[in-house]
């Protein structure tokens, strides 16, 4: 049964991942921009969960839209604040103040709420526990599972069948083009960062679940693994950042069962290593998809 | 030709006036704070009032500790002024941020003691307050961390003018040991150690030094590494165990520690879990709420009760009068003791001066807060002799156990 029960746990993590991925990915595609204040949607997100338990002490759905909302509003006002007026700089400038973002709303945090853990008060049905033919698991797994799938269907369906997921397609092929055919920019990138803030706070759920806590850095590590299960799938496709989170959790799984209890605090020196092959074999990771260089500007 | 040179010399006159102004205003600044510097080595009564430094961090990743000890600090400096300072003089607190970087904290300590300072509050950790220490001792200053539990912390490693207030790690795993061993009747322990920073580790390995010794078995000794956000390998080893511990023993501290119970018991590991003072959090408590929060023991400086800290209803009424909210965690405490024996030693002492008072803080028997304290002499290291309180969380609440001394303190 330990097999079903690392299927689980490795499909759920893999899920988890996806998400995360999927996030950074939409915005690189446009703006070329690696986002490293991402890591910090996601943990106001689960600030707003807080906020909205202990101070307003919304019931659980509200508290999940309020969480959402909070990743979104700070992922689209940092656009507008932040990234738009440095937009036709460097790419160097671009990255630069996605890091002056990310320090600005961990500090922010910091001062106005308290530089120590914040405990979340949780929905009973995230402190459940399945017996699946043996196998023991937190019905989170099973839920994270279920939102990846209904997440990748509606993002697919909205890049598919939409104009306005055409006009991200288009320009994240061919950005200079793409606005010479009439599709006003900032509506396409405000686009990208508002999708890109509903995933970081949809995974800040099921990232808060799983410690109940919420401190300033929570998102540094959901950003590491986002970054490298991009560059492990593919930083140039949705497809890429998906299949991308999926390697990254069954790796990260495996190397944990495997690897020897003295070695286990190399597992991330492991990964580091795939991540260094990945950038000297494939650089461009697992899903090709459309590998061009250009960026705005 | 000769414009130009009356205008070079008129420029060159001006240049050298300001230069002249610029170096009167040099050494003036250093005459004052020359003097100022004085006033704080001498241990000098003159002047009106005494300067004491904090170098604590306020922002990075020793925030969480360092910062709400401040505010026990600079509570404790209000209370002492109300009732008429130290030596009869006001306090004055200079707060200056380490920012969580040993460089910084240097630094910052060398500002204080130019500041004048008359001792320094250094943040708590041996990584990050020891070179706040080494500058204190430097300057002839007493330094104390509030909570730096490492058995480094002392006159052994930083010099003879230097304290901790917090038991050492080797009081603190033996007495979880002891209680484990003597009083709950456990046998075998599965011991997980956060290998990310010194406090952990050296936690752990008092506590598996003191539990062996009484004869307890330690089945495994496995590891995490705060930061990784998953224990699924050490919760795989642990299902596989043939014969089940009867407790796990984690030395970890939030935000992982939360992640870690929770993910043994979500998964159905109901063995009790024992730990240090980094479990003394009610960030910890809320995460695991009434439905994993049992079972749950744990060695620590104060509980906040009358029970446990005859006067605490009177703390906590200033507390709360001064902050406007609950304390949250017992670094409030520990800091304001910190303070306080400052205060009362440097009373006793007649002085500031930091030999003098050095000398008091080794032999006094202290009656604060967060328990008696007795520091050993600076021959044998300034241990610190204090009781821990035991408690012990159910459903998500802490309830007290009682103050325990160790029978046996493993050798540092």
């Amino acid at each position: 049964m330990m097999n079903l029960e690392f299927m689980i746990n490795t499909i759920s993590l893999g899920s988890l991942y996806a998400l995360l991925s999927l996030g950074l990915v939409l915005v690189f595609g446009i703006l070329k921009l690696v986002n490293f204040a991402y890591g910090e949607y996601l943990m106001i997100g689960g600030y707003g969960l807080y906020f909205s338990a202990t101070v307003l002490h919304a019931p659980w759905w509200a508290m999940v839209v309020f969480g959402i909302l909070a990743a979104i509003l700070t992922s689209y006002l940092s656009e507008l604040a932040a990234f738009r007026p440095v937009r036709n700089k460097s790419a160097n400038a671009l990255l630069v103040t996605s890091f002056a973002v990310s320090i600005f709303l961990q500090n922010a945090v910091l001062i106005l709420v308290s530089p120590r853990a914040r405990a979340v008060p949780l929905p009973p049905i995230f402190s459940q526990t399945v017996n699946i033919y043996g196998a023991v698991t937190p019905v989170r797994n099973l839920l994270i599972i279920g939102t990846t799938i209904s997440v990748l269907i509606l993002l697919s369906l909205l890049m598919k069948k939409t104009v306005l997921g055409l006009a991200m397609r288009a320009a994240s092929d061919k950005f200079t083009t793409t606005r010479l055919m009439g599709v006003p920019a900032n509506l396409v990138i405000s686009a990208a960062f508002v999708i890109s803030g509903l995933l970081a706070g949809i995974s800040s759920i099921f990232w808060i679940g799983r410690s109940a806590s919420v401190d300033p850095v929570t998102g540094a590590a959901p950003l590491l693994i986002a970054f490298i299960a991009t560059v492990v799938g593919g930083m140039h496709s949705p497809a890429g950042a998906v299949v991308g989170g999926f390697v990254y959790g069954l790796l990260f799984n495996v190397l944990s069962i495997t690897l020897p209890a003295s070695m286990i605090s190399y597992r991330d020196a492991f990964m580091f290593v795939i991540v260094v092959l990945f950038l000297l074999i494939r650089p461009e990771g697992i899903i090709k998809g459309g590998y061009t260089e250009e960026r705005v500007g | 030709m000769s414009k130009s040179d009356s205008g070079d010399s008129k420029r060159q006159r001006r240049v050298g006036r300001l230069a002249a102004i610029m170096c009167a205003m040099l050494v003036l600044g250093l005459a004052v704070t020359g003097c100022a510097a004085k006033t704080g080595t001498d241990g000098a009564v003159s002047g009106d009032e005494i300067i004491i430094g904090t170098a604590l961090c306020q922002t990075g990743i020793q925030a969480p500790l360092d910062e709400p000890q401040l505010r026990g600090v600079q509570l404790a400096v209000d209370e002492l002024n109300a009732n008429g300072g130290i030596l009869g003089k006001q306090v004055k607190l200079v707060a200056l941020d380490g920012k969580s970087d040993p460089v910084t904290v240097g630094n910052v300590a060398k500002q204080l003691v130019d500041d004048g300072a008359a001792a320094i509050i250094t943040p708590s950790d041996f990584d990050f307050g020891g070179p706040a220490s080494r500058e204190a001792q430097k300057a002839g200053l007493v330094g104390i961390s509030p909570a730096a539990s490492s058995p480094l912390y002392g006159s052994a490693a930083l010099g003879d003018l230097q304290f901790t207030m917090s038991m050492w790690n080797t009081t603190m795993g033996a007495v979880s040991a002891e209680y484990a061993y003597n009083t709950l009747g456990y046998r075998s322990v599965y011991v997980i150690t956060d290998d990310f920073i010194d406090y952990t580790k050296s936690l752990s390995k008092y506590f598996i030094v003191r539990f062996k010794e009484l004869g307890g078995t330690v089945v495994f000794e496995d590891t995490y590494t705060q930061g990784q956000a998953d224990v699924s390998a050490q919760l795989a080893r642990i299902k596989a165990l043939p014969e089940k511990p009867d407790f796990i023993y984690i030395s970890s501290y939030m935000p992982d520690l939360g992640l870690m119970i929770r993910t043994l018991r979500e998964s159905g590991i109901t063995q009790p879990v024992i730990g240090g003072d980094a479990y003394d959090d009610p960030a910890l408590w809320g995460a695991l709420g009434a439905q994993y929060g049992s079972d749950v023991y744990y060695d620590t400086h104060c509980f906040f009760s009358n029970e446990a800290n005859p006067g605490y209803d009177k703390w906590l009424a200033s507390y709360q009068d001064k902050y406007g909210k609950d304390p949250e965690t017992p670094m409030i405490m520990i800091g304001y003791d910190a303070m306080m024996v400052l205060a009362q030693s440097m009373d006793k002492a007649g002085t500031t001066e930091g030999a003098a008072v050095a000398k008091v803080m080794e032999t006094t028997e202290y009656n604060l807060f967060t328990g008696k304290l007795k520091w050993s002499d600076a021959a044998s290291g300034h241990e610190p002799n204090k009781a821990a309180a035991m408690v012990q969380l159910e459903a998500g609440t802490p309830k007290f156990l009682g103050w325990f001394i160790p029978e046996k303190i493993p050798a540092p």
